[in-house]
């Protein structure tokens, strides 16, 4: 316990033979990194414990064949993204509403215009402004609205826009059609503006 | 479908605009209400935010929940039995 600090590469040498401490210090600087991936995948859940112990696994397992062509850290949060996705790939498919509504945010007249015409601030620049996007309460915020998001409309959010995958391969790893993609993605994106323009200029919830 | 959409037409259709995955005509009504529509470019103008605050807001905490330190806790005490 008094030997001087080892670097990542050693650890990863000596975590590939099985050493189970030099496994824990290799993988605790990103263990919050690879947790909140996760996490915002499969929201609070005992899924977001399974997926992560699985990736846990398969990140040693996979140790020998780490070539340090890219960081450990995005190495293995890649793996951590695909845990995450076999976990919910595995589930029974929830109950997944489909939606009409929620794709435009109202009031509209009968013919489909804005019939609030003033001019209301912004919220993305009142959030800008006052610095709310640092704060605890956004944090909130936004993941109890990512929670109440059907499963793969969530799922196609925090692929596309935070973790900026392509809309193909969102596709290919949820069997879903580009199109179909794009609506989830839209409604999701619809809900979520809705929601924080709420929470940033307050008003009816 | 008339040359200019609605504004909940153009709202429906602005992640389509977005990718580009529109017919002509349609990209380019959108465009014109855009210019027009203040509340639709507002709209638009949340639609690109979003992303940006949202990474910002979602970003991992500095330190490991304590349920992610108890998952690695666990698979250190599996290796250990493995190796034993
Ligand atoms: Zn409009």
């Amino acid at each position: 316990m008094t030997e001087a600090p080892r670097t990542e590469t050693e650890l990863i040498q000596l975590a590939a033979t099985g050493d189970s401490d030099a496994f824990g210090a290799l993988v605790q600087p990103h263990l919050a990194l690879f947790h909140n991936g996760i996490q915002r995948i499969l929201g609070n859940t005992a899924d977001t414990q399974d997926a992560l112990q699985d990736a846990l696994m398969s990140i040693h397992r996979d140790l020998p064949r780490f070539e340090g062509r890219s960081r450990f850290s995005s190495w293995g949060y890649k793996i951590c993204l695909n845990a995450a996705l076999m976990v919910r790939r595995s589930r029974v498919r929830l109950h997944d509403m489909e939606r009409a509504e929620g794709l435009a945010i109202g009031p509209f007249d009968e013919r489909g215009h804005h019939t609030e015409q003033d001019r209301t601030p912004e919220w993305q620049e009142e959030a800008q402004a006052h610095q709310l996007v640092e704060r605890q309460e956004m944090r909130e915020c936004l993941t109890r609205a990512l929670d109440e998001l059907p499963d793969s409309h969530r799922m196609v959010f925090v692929l596309k826009d935070l973790e900026e995958w392509e809309t193909d391969d969102i596709a290919r790893h949820l069997q879903l059609t580009p199109a179909a993609v794009r609506q989830r993605l839209h409604r999701s994106r619809t809900l979520l503006q809705a929601r924080l323009r709420t929470f940033v200029l307050g008003g009816h919830p | 479908m008339t040359l200019l959409p609605s504004c909940r037409e153009v709202q429906t259709q602005l992640t389509e605009y977005a990718e580009g995955t529109l017919p002509l005509p349609r990209r380019i009504g959108i465009w014109i209400h855009l210019f027009f529509c203040h509340v639709c470019a507002g709209f638009l103008r949340g639609l690109r935010a979003l992303p940006g605050l949202a990474k910002r807001a979602l970003a991992p905490p500095e330190a490991a929940p304590e349920e992610a330190s108890r998952a690695l806790a666990e698979i250190q005490t599996r290796l250990k039995r493995q190796q034993s």
